[in-house]
């Protein structure tokens, strides 16, 4: 496989080598929004988006930025991390609304379709203050677009690939001047029971006095990996004129994933069922107002979250026996109201109130109660949580802009202090558009329900976790001509966090969240991107992404013994980098994306021992993609190639990952007559 | 009005200010250098992008290991639950020295999840590793696998009836397996009546005559009395909210920790307290009770079973006779998270291992009796048991 992608490549050069041609008179223009000063914000293209189809929110971050990706699996949990920080230092929106679970603090990004983001953005570390507090890492801003005016539109997509996967995804919407509609539905299945060498474990082989006379690395399926994701989303446009304009969302999900065995699982004949059940329904209703100089956005919205979870064995009487029976269900309202105010042009004032209602009711195993009746181990709880911000955005010369957020939030009954956050850029060299940034926050991350109120363990008495950051960058871009863009960037980061929540176990056997010491993540992180034409009919592009994050635990030591203090934290590489190339000729498009990380430690103490270390992570995928254009139809089939080169590894210890897997698409889209 | 005059990547053909306009006739050859980079640089990627296992690094030549003192400690370690990282240890009293890892070292695979417990049994140490459902097998000298257990529930302790019969209590199960050493092989169930599927759990066990005694530990209460010729329950005793550790003193005597459970606890709680039971009769002798929230753990005899050693924040000793708690510890706490105890049956000297933070690799601390530190040593991943190899 090497061979032939290394044959790829070299043809590709050799096409490179001889594209010296003329090139045409051309016009380049730019934007810079004055609603973005400082911020330091990275946009996914529709390019990143759609590179196949059937790939999660977790997939697109992965392998285009240099964010941190936890994959324990494939279709199971993922969770993302910004600049060394925790997952729940992520804070996630969807058309404004939260998507971190109010619960769990997190959000997994692999049940995320990317068939239902259209816009999907990052802002890092200071630049969230503007979005939400909390996210001491970063945000993740995913978005619908609005429905377009162009008539009726309609797309199929079906994906057959390894390990009996099937994908399937439907869109049709229709927009006018006046109303829009759009619905989108994504199906994906798969028993996930993919072959891998268990270097964990040795199988026996015994003679007949039961002596071991040979042993070993078995080839094991995934057992227990299958899953049914089905998703549906409703979008609604109305337009009445100019000046007004509505949108509803209403996505609903409903997922069937088992937990895959871990590698170290001797559970070999006894049948068990070990599953999660999640069905979620996110709404949205938006409506904007542009009147004069205001801009007004209104925005309500609904979660609903039914989560199961089962784990039944059979005790050997063939009737499944339930261990654990945990059910737990969501409800949030949200309402927004946003004011723009633009003085003049070089001042915007905005100010914001976010309301959230959150209520949370987690129950584990039945057990005999006091009084001998059964009773559930868990909690039911209400919070409200609001956020309120004020804005004001000045740019006093054409190369100097700043900008102040005041953000005030409360959870519960207890009130944060402020989060300030400042910005500011200048134009250095406007023939580059050579761009110093820079930003400083400080910002509070509030304990999850979870953290509060679990039984057993929840602690009540958990401090929000504060983040002190700033960070200092320059951005260009160039335009050489229609053929050749490149744009990049470079930013330092500093953050102190003190207060970090971390679950500990405690003495009675059982894990409680404590404020436990603070953490100093710093680093680098940088991106390019180049977009040519090198001949006609010719496109390529390129982008690179790399952080540098050392995050480390600057203590106290927990007792004379903690050798943490100083180290990386566990699980956060201190190098992470993407690379993607695509290159079309005519029709056809060829895109490779390469993916790595460092060591990552398990430990705190950062100890190179057996299950200390996780080695070097790299990952190569790539696609191949034809566009047919008949009369009745636009056809485009894609072939996609997951781990080319057939890597045994292991992303989080002791959960397998699948070898070379293939999956093949075929989208059907009518050419529809529109007026 | 809300726009800047800079410049973003894309081309755009808005109506916007126009930042650089240039006309270019030229042959384009940057564009072909950058184009012989980018690909030039992805060759190398795709080139530099593979991955290489090292867990076959740490593997001794030849799985070669022999324990040569005739005393020696193997620790368990409990490691992380689903990071499938326990361990094993070995460390020789006479010249103080640890190696860790041990079981991977030796056996060329991974000891499992949650690694619970050991016995050592006719020159067989068995080791319980609770959430990868199985108990291995091991020569106590050379530590290489004999042989394994599997498809267990989630085991947490084994004791040994005899060559043939061996009883293996359970987490979430209401059921104790009785298992057969030499084949490997589950050969039946004792059914705890009354004890939820669940919720059940049986934990530490102690043998005295034909008599095997069991502590039901998690949301449970009772000390079960099993006739091990029957393999039946004969008897019960309610001692106290989850009775965990279980040792007979020099009278023949049972001694149990109840911890307690949490408050709020629909299931119940109760005041920690540490209880004496005489297993005859099945009767309580004395309970002496604890701080309500107090955490109480682990508890261990010298080798007369005259004194007991208990771990609740600090470590305490007390005579067997003793009709009260002890009020001054024998080894302060000293913000140490003190996790597991043993107390060397040749010696006295004490054991403690501290977990530290229990994500990464905890200390274990050696005592003379009368509790001066006299040695210091980092084992695995939370060092959970001690067992001494006669």
């Amino acid at each position: 496989m090497k061979r032939l992608l290394t044959f790829i490549t070299v043809l590709a050069m050799t096409l490179a080598v001889s594209a010296q041609r003329e090139l045409d008179e051309v016009v380049v223009r730019a934007t810079r929004p004055l609603s973005e000063i400082g911020v330091h914000k990275t946009v996914f293209d529709s390019v990143a988006l759609k590179q196949s189809v059937a790939q999660s929110m977790a997939d697109v971050l992965s392998n285009n930025s240099a964010l941190f990706v936890k994959n324990y699996g494939r279709a199971t949990l993922s969770t993302v991390s910004f600049r060394g920080t925790s997952p729940s230092h992520t804070q996630v929106t969807w058309n404004g609304m939260k998507l971190t679970s109010p619960m769990l603090g997190m959000t997994d990004f692999s049940t995320i379709p990317s068939f239902f983001i259209d816009n999907a953005s990052l802002l890092h570390g200071t630049s969230s203050v503007n979005e939400t507090g909390g996210g001491l890492g970063g945000a993740v801003r995913l978005a619908t677009a609005t429905v377009p005016a162009d008539g009726w539109q309609a797309t199929y997509t079906q994906g057959i690939g390894s390990f009996s996967t099937f994908d399937e995804f439907a869109k049709v919407g229709y927009g006018d001047d006046r109303w829009g509609f759009s619905t989108r539905i994504a199906y994906a299945s798969s028993p996930n029971d993919y072959k891998y060498v268990n270097h964990d474990k040795k199988e026996n082989i015994y003679d007949d006095n039961h002596n071991i006379i040979d042993q070993y690395h078995p080839t094991e399926r995934n057992r227990s990996g299958q899953y049914h994701d089905f998703n549906i989303l409703q979008e609604l446009r109305y337009s009445p004129n100019s000046r007004n304009n509505g949108s509803l969302a209403v996505w609903y999900t409903n997922s069937s994933r088992h937990l895959p065995l871990l590698t170290t699982d001797y559970t070999s004949s006894t049948p068990f069922l070990n599953r999660q059940h999640e069905q979620s329904l996110r709404a949205v209703v938006s409506w904007r107002i542009i009147s004069g100089k205001f801009r007004t956005d209104l925005r309500a919205g609904y979660t609903h979250t039914a989560m199961a979870y089962d784990y039944q064995r059979d005790p050997g009487n063939g009737i499944m026996a339930v261990m654990t029976r945990s059910r737990s269900y969501v409800n949030s309202f949200y309402e927004q109201a946003e004011l723009q105010y633009v003085l003049s042009s070089k001042w915007i004032f905005t100010a914001g109130l976010t309301a959230y209602e959150h209520l949370v009711a987690s129950h584990d195993m039945q057990v005999n109660g006091v009084d001998g009746v059964p009773a559930r181990v868990g909690y039911d709880k209400h919070r409200t949580d609001l956020s309120g911000a004020l804005t004001l955005r000045w740019q006093p010369t054409d190369r100097l802009g700043l900008s102040a957020v005041v953000r005030q939030e409360s959870y519960g009954e207890k009130i944060a202090p402020p989060i300030p956050a400042f910005f500011t850029d200048f134009i250095i060299l406007r023939s580059i558009n050579l761009v110093a940034k820079g930003s400083v926050s400080r910002n509070y991350h509030h304990p999850s329900l979870n953290d509060q109120y679990f039984m057993p363990g929840g602690n009540i008495n958990l401090r929000s976790e504060k983040g002190v950051t700033y960070d200092l960058g320059t951005t260009f871009a160039i335009s050489r001509s229609s053929r050749c863009a490149v744009e990049g960037g470079v930013t330092w980061f500093d953050s102190r966090i003190t207060d970090w929540i971390s679950w500990l176990p405690t003495t009675k056997g059982f894990f409680s969240p404590r404020n436990v010491g603070s953490v100093h993540a710093y680093g680098i992180e940088s991106n390019l991107r180049i977009k040519l034409v090198p001949a006609k009919e010719w496109d390529a592009s390129v982008s690179f992404n790399y952080s540098w994050t050392p995050s480390i635990n600057k203590g106290p030591a927990m007792s004379e013994g903690d050798r943490s203090v100083g180290q990386q934290l566990p699980y956060i590489p201190r190098h992470s980098a993407t690379a993607n190339g695509s290159l079309s000729y005519r029709s056809w498009t060829l895109t490779y994306t390469w993916n790595y990380y460092s060591r990552r430690f398990t430990m705190t103490s950062n100890e190179n021992t057996i299950t200390g270390a996780l080695p070097t992570y790299f990952m190569n995928n790539l696609i191949l993609e034809k566009k047919i254009t008949t009369r009745p139809l636009y056809l485009n089939l894609k072939l996609a190639v997951n781990n080319l080169f057939n890597e045994d590894y292991v992303s989080v210890l002791s959960r397998p990952m699948p070898g070379i897997n293939y999956e093949f698409f075929i989208t059907f889209t009518p050419r529809l007559k529109n007026k | 009005m809300f726009n800047r005059g800079i410049t973003v990547c894309h081309i755009q053909s808005s109506q916007q200010v126009t930042i650089i306009s240039r006309k270019m006739s030229t042959v384009c050859r940057d564009m072909r250098n950058i184009c012989l980079i980018i690909i030039s640089a992805l060759l190398s990627i795709a080139s530099y992008g593979c991955m290489s296992r090292e867990d076959d690094e740490f593997v001794l030549p030849g799985g070669d290991f022999a324990v040569t003192s005739p005393h020696g400690l193997l620790i368990v370690n409990e490691g992380n639950f689903q990071y499938g990282n326990s361990s094993l240890s070995y460390y020789d009293p006479t010249d103080m020295k640890v190696t860790n890892e041990l079981f991977q070292k030796v056996n060329g695979m991974r000891l499992g999840d949650v690694a619970q417990s050991m016995t050592v049994y006719d020159g067989t140490g068995w080791i319980v590793v609770n959430n990868s459902h199985v108990i291995f097998a091991v020569d106590i000298k050379t530590l290489r696998e004999k042989g394994r257990i599997t498809d267990l529930t989630s085991p947490r302790y084994i004791h040994f009836v005899n060559n043939r019969k061996a009883y293996v209590t359970q987490l979430w199960d209401n059921r104790i397996y009785i298992v057969d050493p030499a084949t490997y092989s589950v050969t039946g169930t004792i059914t705890v009546d009354g004890m939820q599927q669940q919720s059940g759990s049986t934990e530490r066990m102690v043998q005295i005559g034909e008599y095997v005694y069991v502590t039901c530990w998690s949301y449970q209460r009772d000390l079960l009395k099993i006739d091990s010729s029957t393999d039946r329950i004969t008897d019960r005793l309610d001692v106290g909210f989850q009775p965990g550790p279980l040792v007979k003193d020099f009278a023949g005597n049972l001694w149990t920790i109840t911890d307690g459970g949490y408050s709020g606890s629909p299931a119940g709680s109760g005041i920690p307290a540490l209880v004496c039971i005489d297993p005859e009769s099945m009767t309580v002798i004395r309970r002496l009770e604890f701080k309500q929230g107090s955490s109480p753990r682990q508890l261990a005899t010298d080798s007369s079973g005259h004194t007991l050693y208990f771990i609740n924040q600090d470590l305490y000793e007390m005579d067997a006779d003793d009709s009260s708690l002890p009020v001054k510890p024998l080894v302060s706490g000293d913000n140490r998270l003190f996790y597991a105890l043993s107390v060397d049956p040749v010696n006295g000297d004490i054991y403690l291992s501290d977990a530290i933070d229990y994500t990464q690799q905890g200390v274990v601390y050696r005592f003379s009796p009368d509790g001066v530190q006299t040695d210091k040593f980092y084992a695995g991943v939370n060092p959970a048991c001690f067992c001494w190899i006669p």
